[in-house]
Order: structure tokens, then C-alpha cells, then sequence
């Protein structure tokens, strides 16, 4: 009984963890796929 | 007795003190969702009442800032009553505050809006914030660290669960006649108030003898960690406590200032879209969640003075490091050196009520940890808008934008170096301030 209430609060919390974790993962996908335009920088003029 | 009260709550023997972790991580998770209230920004503003984004951002403001206030008020009171009466407070506050916005949103009064989710929604998030503290540290004598970690952990994922799941609220209630905001605010009440009911529920408190088996407090004390107990109304007056609030202060300062701006500052230095800087902002905020367990674990090795001391150097290191990473056009460098640093920002939040136990002991530590918090009010102010003046005015002088930031990283570097010396200067609070008899908390 102990073992089972132990699981029921660790998976009550794990599920949405979890799934805010998943959401944000997906979400910052983008980031690492697809070209980026270049930022405008100032070089030094030779 | 009273089911709400401290004595209802003390656990019978053979009770697992692996539950109260859940307990406390339920509560917090759902008060971190204010972290995700951004989200309802927009909406608020189409709903109608011709509100500007200004206005509406002030709800969020005044609930960090009540945060922080309640926080302090309260933690005398937080430690009289214990954690169950706390936690069944902080979600009528919290949860009863999102119901008022909602009434807000349909009335489109923005007073009721400041009053229900920052006013009394804020005094919801310093309840919570500070309740399951030192229940966890006296469940995990050894292991401090780790199991506040774990709670403040908990809060920071607040925020990857409380922005989705707006959204994907507001879209469902979408409907001709409705924005879907205030049906958002009424589901959100009901849905976290199961799950902040629950951790009260399962929360108890350990008897005033108990320890782990096979633990001696006496064979476990280092240099800057004592067995003695020093009352909130003394600690607060040491200048240990105020070290200790210019290290939260600084840290939090420096770290807020990148998270808060971490979208424009992604698209501005590299040329991204906004979609993916805020695919950045999100990953941040994960990075931000597991430092905070990370970090205080590893204090609980280490030790809280030398895991600051590593925040501090190495993060210094880092914020300097992010200027080359726009100059070589890394953005995959630029993204790992900013999850560093949010992590050591996350741990941060999570080490300091461990730092606070060793230093004060367990007797009032959560209300200690209370007063404290009012240096994240202050550094919540503090950052973005250093961020948000230094890079506006370095783009009305000229310079590029991808370049704006370039000076807010070394200042925030400067601020690390502030918090160093204020937790080099942390020494053990001297014994006249020690409480002669520890009472039961």
C-alpha cells in the first residue's frame, strides 16, 4: 500500500513535468534545424 | 485537532519521507505557473477594454512583488502553522485569485485583475513558495540541498506546464463571442487546485526526534554549518543574512536579465525568428528547471559557499563569453553558454534555503528563507530593466543591434563579481545569536 501510494504521488507529478518538458522541447526544435539570417555586425574597417 | 493543523500532520511512524518531495513539487508547480502568465499578454489586450500591454504587464509585476512581500510577512506565521494549513492557504489565495481575474476579464475591470491574480494570487505565491521549506530540510537532514532542490525545481517547471497549457485553454474555449481568457482563468483554478489539495494532503511533518537511520547530526557538521538555531527575528539582523541577500540578490539580478530578454536577444544577435527565439526562451526555462536540482545536490556535497563561489566565477566567465559567440556567429556556442548560465541562475534559487539552514539552522528557516525572498523582488526589477536600458541605449547611439548586448554581458558579469565577495564574506553567525534551547518548530 505504501509502495503504491509512493507511486501514485511521483507519477502525479511526473506527468505534467513531463509533459511541459516535452512541449518545450518540441518547441525549441526549430533552433537547431534551418539556416539563421546573420546578425548585422560592424567589423573593423581595415 | 483540526486536519489543517501542525499536530494533524505529524507522521506516524514508519511514514516514507519519500512523499513529501511530490507534496511540495505539486504546490510549487503549479504556482510557477505565473512565470508562464505572459502568454495571456495579447489576449488580454484583444478582449475588448482596450487595455495596452504596459497595463496588462503590471499583473505579473505586482504578483512577484507580493510574492516577495508575503513571503517575508508571513514565514512567522508559515512556521506556526505548517505546511498543510500553508499549502490549503496558498491555493485559496492562488487559485481564488485566478477566479476573481476571471471575473476581471468578463466584467473588463483591470482593477479586479491587479486585485485577484497580483494582489491575492501574490500573497498565493509567497505562501506556497516558502511552505514546504523547512519541512523538507528537517525530513532530509541529510540531504538539505537536494530535497528543497527538488520543491524549487518544482517551480520552475511551474513555467514549462502553466504557458502550454494556457494556450492550448484558450484555444479550446476560442469561440466567437470569447477570447477564451477568462474560461482559461476559471479551468486553471480548477485544475491546480487538485493538484495543490493533493500536496496538502500528502504533506506531514517528521516528530521533533527523528532522523534518518544511521544518521548522527554531530558526526555530520562542517565549518560553515551549524547545529544550533537562531530565531528569525535575530537571523534577519546578522550580516550573514544580508551577505546572503546581496548573493540572491546579484545572482537572480543577472540571470533574470538574460531570461526575461532571452527571445529578442536570440533574434537580434543572430538573426532568428521570433518563433525560434522563443523556441530559445522555452529551452532556457529547461535548463532553468534542472539546474535548480542539479546545482543543490551537488551543495550538498561541495557545500553551499564553494557551489556560490563556482555560480559567481564560472558564471562571470560565461556572461563575457556570449559577446564572442555573437562575433563568431556560434549559435550553437551561444546556446550552450547561456544554458550554463541559466542553470547556475536556477541554482541559485535552489541552494540558498540549504545555505540558510547551515548557517541558522532548521528551528525558523523557512520564515528566514521568507525574508530573504526580498531580494528577488528587488533583483526582479533590477535586471531586465538594466538589460532593457543599457541595449535600447546602445541602439539610439548606433550601435548594431546585434552588437546592443555586448556591455549588458560584461555589467552582468559585474554584478557576479559583487555576489563573490558577498559570499566570500560569509562566515558562521557568531553563537550569542544562537537560540539557548532549539523549541520545536
Amino acid at each position: 500500500m505504501k509502495t503504491i501510494t509512493l507511486a501514485i504521488a511521483w507519477i502525479w507529478i511526473a506527468v505534467p513535468l513531463g509533459w511541459g518538458v516535452y512541449q518545450s522541447v518540441q518547441k525549441s526544435m526549430p533552433l537547431f534545424h534551418g539556416p539563421s539570417q546573420p546578425a548585422a555586425v560592424s567589423r573593423p574597417t581595415p | 485537532m483540526n486536519f489543517l493543523s501542525r499536530e494533524a500532520t505529524v507522521a506516524p511512524p514508519g511514514f516514507n519521507r519519500w512523499l513529501v518531495p511530490p507534496a511540495a513539487i505539486s504546490v510549487h508547480m503549479c504556482i510557477g505557473e505565473v512565470y508562464g502568465f505572459s502568454v495571456f499578454n495579447v489576449p488580454l489586450t484583444q478582449a475588448g477594454a482596450g487595455w495596452t500591454i504596459p497595463q496588462v504587464g503590471w499583473v505579473y509585476s505586482i504578483a512577484l512583488f507580493m510574492l516577495g512581500m508575503s513571503a517575508a510577512a508571513f514565514g512567522k506565521w508559515v512556521e506556526r502553522s505548517g505546511p498543510r494549513k500553508t499549502m490549503v492557504a496558498s491555493c485559496v489565495c492562488f487559485c481564488g485569485g485566478l477566479l476573481i481575474s476571471a471575473l476581471g476579464v468578463k466584467l473588463q475591470m483591470l482593477w479586479l485583475l491587479y486585485l485577484g491574480y497580483g494582489v491575492i494570487g501574490g500573497i498565493g505565491l509567497g505562501l506556497g513558495y516558502i511552505s514546504p521549506v523547512s519541512t523538507l530540510i528537517k525530513w532530509f537532514p541529510d540531504r538539505p540541498g537536494m530535497a528543497t532542490g527538488m520543491a524549487i525545481m518544482g517551480f520552475g517547471g511551474g513555467a514549462l506546464i502553466g504557458a502550454p497549457l494556457g494556450v492550448k485553454l484558450m484555444d479550446h474555449f476560442h469561440s466567437a463571442t470569447s477570447l477564451g481568457v477568462a474560461e482559461a482563468f476559471v479551468a486553471i483554478a480548477c485544475l491546480y487546485a487538485v493538484s495543490m489539495l493533493f500536496g496538502a494532503f500528502l504533506v506531514r511533518v517528521p516528530t521533533a526526534d527523528w532522523k534518518p537511520d544511521g544518521w548522527e547530526p554531530s558526526q555530520h557538521v562542517k565549518p560553515m554549518m551549524t547545529n544550533a538555531s537562531v530565531a528569525v527575528d535575530v537571523a534577519w539582523k546578522t550580516p550573514q543574512f544580508w551577505c546572503l541577500w546581496v548573493v540572491l540578490c546579484m545572482n537572480v539580478s543577472a540571470g533574470i536579465g538574460i531570461l526575461g530578454q532571452a527571445s529578442k536577444m536570440c533574434s537580434d544577435m543572430f538573426g532568428v525568428s521570433a518563433a525560434v527565439g522563443g523556441g530559445f526562451a522555452g529551452l532556457l526555462s529547461l535548463f532553468n528547471m534542472g539546474g535548480r536540482f542539479v546545482w543543490s545536490s551537488v551543495s550538498d556535497y561541495t557545500g553551499r559557499k564553494t557551489v556560490y563561489s563556482i555560480y559567481f566565477l564560472l558564471g562571470a566567465v560565461l556572461y563575457c563569453a556570449v559577446p564572442w559567440t555573437q562575433n563568431i556567429q556560434n549559435k550553437t556556442l551561444f546556446v550552450a553558454v547561456t544554458a550554463v548560465i541559466i542553470t547556475m541562475y536556477g541554482g541559485g534559487f535552489a541552494t540558498i534555503p540549504a545555505y540558510l539552514r547551515d548557517l541558522f539552522g532548521a528551528y525558523q528557516v523557512g520564515a528566514i528563507h521568507g525574508r530573504l525572498i526580498t531580494a528577488w523582488s528587488v533583483a526582479a526589477l533590477l535586471g531586465p530593466s538594466l538589460v532593457n536600458y543599457i541595449s535600447t541605449a546602445r541602439i539610439e547611439a548606433g550601435v548594431p543591434k546585434a552588437e546592443a548586448y555586448n556591455s549588458t554581458m560584461f555589467l552582468m558579469a559585474g554584478l557576479l563579481m559583487i555576489g563573490l565577495v558577498a559570499n566570500l564574506l560569509v562566515r558562521p553567525v557568531d553563537p550569542k545569536h544562537h537560540v539557548a534551547e532549539t523549541p520545536r518548530a
